[in-house]
């Protein structure tokens, strides 16, 4: 392995051309900071705070955006079905979907990669277990898992914290049916590598399993992981607007992206276009934008594969 | 002789296009949200079930198209002497599908069979002590006290071919495993059981032998239960379907402005109210306060000032809805007229009102809410919340799919809540004993508050018995003024009934959301 | 050989022990079937007779010994809301989800791997980056808002494909079939496109990256250097490495497809299990859940299983090592 600091200096220089040379890493990089940006901030960005019951009144309900007939300067994307502001809504939502799903991301990460490391480099019935618990785990369809997370919740947590830790539970039930894929991809391609002749090398020089592990092994599947990460940050979007759809997802009166995709769905009909599309075009651009960026990335780590 | 050639090449023609159009009207398709669970008639008190088998299985008494009782298996009825009970006389010449007689028999094992315990129905026979068979036609169903109301309450009472579920096993209503008359029928109904999947579909066709004159034109009927409204939608607008019922309220008008399809809305008989913690001692989603502000009458009154049920009918309910004043909708047996008025919205007299009981810096609670149960349920009370938010007391809207809903309300899981109540007797004594009723084990069963009055108590024996007409609505009335003084319930509006077909298809609406094939006809 | 699939059978029967009891234990949570099985004006008595004679109140463990000791005798119970035995029950809905499934996974397969080929090869290519964007907007947008799209433009507008259901089906013994009628085909196409989609850019992106993750490894390169000609060093060498890692995803995609099929089913009311089981949730009917739950643990661990040996079948170095 070449020194870390060099490896980076590399990166960096070479990453920056190479940015700079591909118009589709450039917009989805502008998307995703807009949205990033606008959610991290939509407290002071937003016109009112669709939290607040107080702020809106169903008199402003269902009004159109600016742009369209009977439009409202007060509403730029105009309301929804509880006279809403849909610019506030939607920036809160991203808000709230964002971070969901960065943190099932994360949770899925390092306990998908963790465990599929251990698993694939020790072997034996540590892998047998690992593994086993994976199947019980994909057994069981991620709106399944949330029903159990959401009861097991509901059971033990008082009841009135349960509608607090609503976000959480959607997290955890993510981050849960997502961390199979990192252990898998993790365990197959430790396999691999676990017979090439640098690891074989460097366990006979001794080193502790744990350094094998993430300074050898580890930034040699980053691609891979890379691929699914970019996927699974899209479909934890995504997840969590299929489990609000089923009717297990976050509640209508603190909404993210996905509960207002599907709110609008009952308005996919009804000409009240802007209450669904809007919600639903903002989240496609940003997960194409998350998309795009994971792909840039990965050709940019993985050097080989340009 | 030569002048009468035209009218009746004419009436050739008609006689032509009358024979033509059964062959016309093919087979109907129409569709809901649920499949009816089951075919046996006694299993399930449920609207889906009820709705669906009152077109294969018939009752003593039937329901016309204004919910008005007409003359079914039973040609008369008349009270017994003393209150005693009351005495039906039966059709003859009727036949069951099979082809089996109908006669006195078959309503005995029918009464058994739906007042065993293994029946979900068994609550419309609380009041019968015994039926008796005075002949072949003939029979009487004595009850502990006057019941003036009995041959209307059992309507959906519907009669099974006794020797027919004897021979099949079908004694009594499934309890744990299913038995035959779970997937098969043997009624006297306009129609016939043809084919039964389920969850999938279900086919009916026409009952040849059926004892009334068929005012359909319906060939073969089928159901198909679909769950999701817009795939619903699409199945009505792509013409797979002839008629779906209910269509959301926002897309009527995309329905009304397709050619060759229409919108049919009217007013189920069900009324939306808010429900109280009456026997809270505190509110259990709140911060600010350990007492429970909902106890002080003044507090309920506000709650009702505060809500512009105008507004929510407007932008909610699209109009389509209609406020309501009392616990059953306006025009039902037993309204009360005087009543007829519900709190004006006034949100500054609300805000007068809190003031007065000591909450001018309001309080925060929680209200419960079904997110699957009514019309737009959720989001009517989230409009609920924010214009209560505006008189300054802040409701957290915890809105939870109806299958654990009840539970919590039963736990006591609330400070307020939504409720949707339709009498199943279509007269004002049903939300008396279920909601207003102190509670108790056979009473005031859904008074999930515990409101509790002893007038409206002891007034309840009383109403279900009185025969003359003015002086049981004296205490109805009476009943609604007390309800209403008190604001034990915040009664909202009355849920709209939309369903959409094809410009071709024409129907009968009754307001208790059934739909009755024998009224279709497909032009 | 015969140790390990030993091995994996009795690890197998755990996890579907494990995920019977998570699944009936969830459904204690699910909510109050009594409420749901019962009308309005039933007496609070007769629910609780009804309580017990359902054996609701008996203590958790009680009702898991016997959810499983019926189950393993066959007796998969009846269902709570139809009073139907679940085991017909499921069977009858079985052959629907499967004929789903197969035919997205084939979708998914056919374009999936050729363009994931074809992107890996030609990855400046215009088309390339058409595919890689286009895939990814399709499967940016949930699929529930696809399926009602396809269903409004198809079914509504252009009244090309049935919105609904499974069409015209063919009886053959218990299994039902929609793939030997037009009709049935037609119907399939909306819901297996929806069910596909997102597999295929799954499937699509994994060949992409294995095929250029290999591309670049040192017997490939070894393979260039020794004059091997592009065509074979493209399609034996490479492809033959990057299919491993894709059999897995494929098997593992199944479960999944198996899974995601509730919700298309929900969309186009398809008559499958999943439907079955959204309708089952809903009424709290907690015996077909926890069956259905089973069923699909089922599927997963043979899918598993066989993936597990098409792998040790496949790449010589595990054999060596499962033996050690």
């Amino acid at each position: 392995m070449p020194e870390t600091g060099k490896m980076a200096r590399l990166v960096r220089s070479e990453g920056v051309w190479l940015f700079s040379r591909s118009p589709s890493a450039i917009l989805a990089a502008i998307a995703t900071v807009l949205i990033v940006l606008g959610a991290l901030f939509a407290p002071w960005i937003a016109p009112t705070n669709p939290y607040d019951l107080a702020s809106f009144s169903l008199f402003d309900g269902l009004l159109p955006p600016v742009w369209a007939d009977g439009g409202d300067a007060r509403f730029l994307l105009g309301t929804d079905d509880q006279g809403r502001d849909m610019l506030s809504s939607i920036l809160y939502g991203a808000r709230l979907s964002l971070s969901i799903a960065a943190m099932a991301m994360a949770v899925a990460l390092v306990l998908g990669v963790g465990l599929g490391l251990a698993a694939g480099y020790f072997g034996g019935r540590l892998d047998a277990i690992v593994m086993r618990i994976a199947d019980v785990q994909l057994a069981l369809p991620a709106i399944l898992t949330a029903l159990l997370i959401d009861g097991i919740s509901r059971g033990i947590l008082p009841r009135a914290l349960h509608d607090d830790l609503r976000v959480a539970v959607i997290t955890l039930a993510i981050a849960l049916s997502l961390w199979v894929n990192f252990a898998r991809t993790a365990r197959a391609s430790v396999f691999v590598e676990r017979n090439k002749d640098y690891v074989q090398a460097a366990i006979m020089m001794g080193q502790h399993p744990l350094r094998i592990m993430f300074r050898h092994i580890l930034p040699n599947i980053v691609g891979p992981l890379l691929v699914i990460a970019t996927v699974d940050l899209a479909s934890a979007i995504l997840l969590e607007a299929t489990l609000s759809f089923l009717g297990v997802g976050l509640p209508a009166n603190a909404p993210s992206l996905g509960t207002l995709i599907r709110i609008g769905m009952q308005y996919l009909l009804s000409g009240e276009w802007w209450i669904l599309w809007i919600p639903t075009v903002f989240l496609v651009v940003l997960v194409v934008a998350i998309n795009l960026l994971g792909d840039f990335l990965r050709d940019l780590f993985n050097p080989g594969m340009r | 002789m030569f002048r009468t050639t035209l009218p009746t090449a004419a009436l050739a023609l008609s006689i032509a296009l009358l024979s033509a159009t059964p062959i016309a009207a093919e087979t109907f398709r129409w569709a809901g949200t649920t499949d009816p669970q089951t075919m046996d008639p006694h299993a399930v008190n449920a609207a889906p079930v009820l709705s669906f088998l009152n077109n294969v299985y018939e009752g003593l008494v039937r329901r016309g198209p204004d919910m008005n009782e007409e003359p079914s298996l039973a040609t008369a009825w008349e009270a017994l002497p003393d209150g005693a009970g009351w005495r039906f006389t039966l059709r003859q010449g009727v036949t069951f599908h099979d082809g089996a007689a109908f006669n006195a028999d078959d309503v005995i094992f029918s009464y058994q069979r739906a007042a065993s315990e293994a029946s979900d129905v068994r609550s419309w026979f609380a009041s019968v002590t015994d039926v008796v068979r005075v002949d072949d036609y003939t029979v009487d169903f004595l009850t502990s006290a006057p019941n003036p109301l009995f041959p209307g309450s059992i309507a959906n009472f519907l009669i099974i071919d006794a020797d027919w579920a004897v021979a099949n096993g079908a004694e009594l209503p499934a309890r744990d495993a299913e038995n035959f008359a779970t997937r098969n029928a043997n009624g006297t109904g306009p129609f016939v059981l043809a084919a039964r999947d389920p969850g999938i579909e279900t086919r009916l066709v026409p009952n040849a032998g059926w004892w009334d004159n068929a005012a359909h034109n319906v060939t073969e009927a089928v159901f198909t239960p679909i769950g999701n409204p817009a795939t619903g939608l699409a199945a009505l607008l792509s013409g797979e379907i002839d008629l779906i019922s209910p269509i959301p309220l926002q897309d009527v008008a995309q329905v009304e402005g397709r050619a060759g399809f229409k919108v049919q809305a009217g007013l189920e008989t069900r009324v939306i109210v808010l429900g109280f913690g009456h026997d809270h001692d505190t509110l259990k989603y709140s911060d600010e306060t350990d007492a429970n502000p909902f106890r002080d009458p003044r507090v309920r009154l506000a709650v009702a000032q505060a809500i512009d049920v105008d507004t929510i009918d407007r932008v909610i309910m699209r109009g389509a809805a209609e406020p309501a004043s009392q616990l059953l909708p306006a025009g039902l047996s037993g309204y009360s007229d005087q009543h007829a008025d519900r709190p004006a919205f006034d949100p500054d007299g609300a805000k007068t009102l809190l003031a007065e009981a000591g909450f001018a810096d309001g309080f925060s609670f929680g209200l419960m809410c079904p997110n699957d149960r009514y019309i737009n349920d959720e989001a009517v009370c989230r409009a609920v919340a924010s214009m209560l938010a505006r008189v300054g007391i802040d409701a957290k809207v915890n809105a939870m799919p109806v299958r654990g809903y009840w539970d919590e309300l039963r736990a006591g899981n609330f400070d307020m809540y939504l409720l949707g109540w339709s009498p199943g007797t279509f007269d004002a004594e049903h939300p008396i004993r279920f909601l207003a009723h102190s509670r108790t084990e056979r009473l005031g069963t859904w008074n999930f508050g515990g409101y509790s009055s002893a007038r409206i108590d002891a007034l309840l024996a009383p109403i279900q018995q009185e025969i003359d007409p003015n002086a049981r609505q004296a205490m109805l009335d009476e009943a609604a003024g007390i309800l209403q003084d008190d604001v034990a319930y915040v009664p909202l509006y009355t849920e709209p009934l939309i369903w959409a077909m094809k410009d071709s298809v024409n129907v009968v609406q009754r307001p208790d959301n059934f739909f009755m094939l024998r009224w279709v006809s497909v032009n | 050989m015969a140790g390990f699939i030993l091995k994996r059978l009795v690890q197998s029967v755990f996890v579907m022990l494990a995920v019977a009891f998570l699944a009936f234990s969830l459904f204690t949570f699910v909510g109050d079937p009594i409420s749901q099985m019962t009308g309005v004006e039933t007496s609070l008595q007769d629910q609780a007779r009804l309580r017990e004679e359902l054996g609701l109140n008996d203590p958790f463990v009680v009702q898991f010994m016997r959810f499983t000791g019926d189950m393993l005798q066959g007796d998969f119970g009846y269902s709570f809301r139809t009073r139907e035995p679940i085991g017909a029950m499921l069977l009858s809905r079985l052959p629907a989800t499967l004929e789903l499934g197969v035919v997205a996974l084939v979708i998914s397969l056919v374009v999936g791997i050729p363009a994931g080929i074809y992107t890996a090869l030609r990855p400046r290519g215009l088309v390339s980056q058409s595919i890689l964007i286009g895939t990814l907007i399709g499967v940016s947008i949930p699929t529930f808002v696809i399926g009602i799209l396809l269903i409004f433009l198809f079914g509504v507008q252009l009244g090309w494909l049935p919105t609904f259901g499974r069409g015209g089906t063919v009886q053959i013994g218990w299994w039902r079939s929609s793939l030997f009628t037009g009709d049935g085909w037609r119907s399939l196409v909306l819901p297996s496109l929806t069910l596909g989609l997102f597999q295929l850019t799954l499937t699509m992106r994994l060949v992409r990256a294995q095929m250029m993750e290999v591309m670049r490894t040192d017997h490939i390169r070894f393979a260039i250097a020794r004059g091997v000609p592009w065509r074979s060093i493209r399609y034996r060498h490479a492809l033959s490495n990057t299919l491993i890692p894709v059999i897995t995803i494929i098997g593992l995609q199944f479960g999944g497809v198996i899974a995601f099929s509730i919700v298309t089913e929900s969309v186009f009311q398809w008559p499958g299990m999943g439907l079955l089981f959204l309708e089952s949730i809903r009424f709290v009917d907690i015996p077909v859940m926890s069956v259905y739950l089973v069923v699909i643990a089922f599927f997963f661990v043979v899918i598993n299983l066989l993936v597990d040996l098409l792998y040790v079948a496949i790449d010589p170095r595990l054999r060596v090592r499962e033996s050690a």
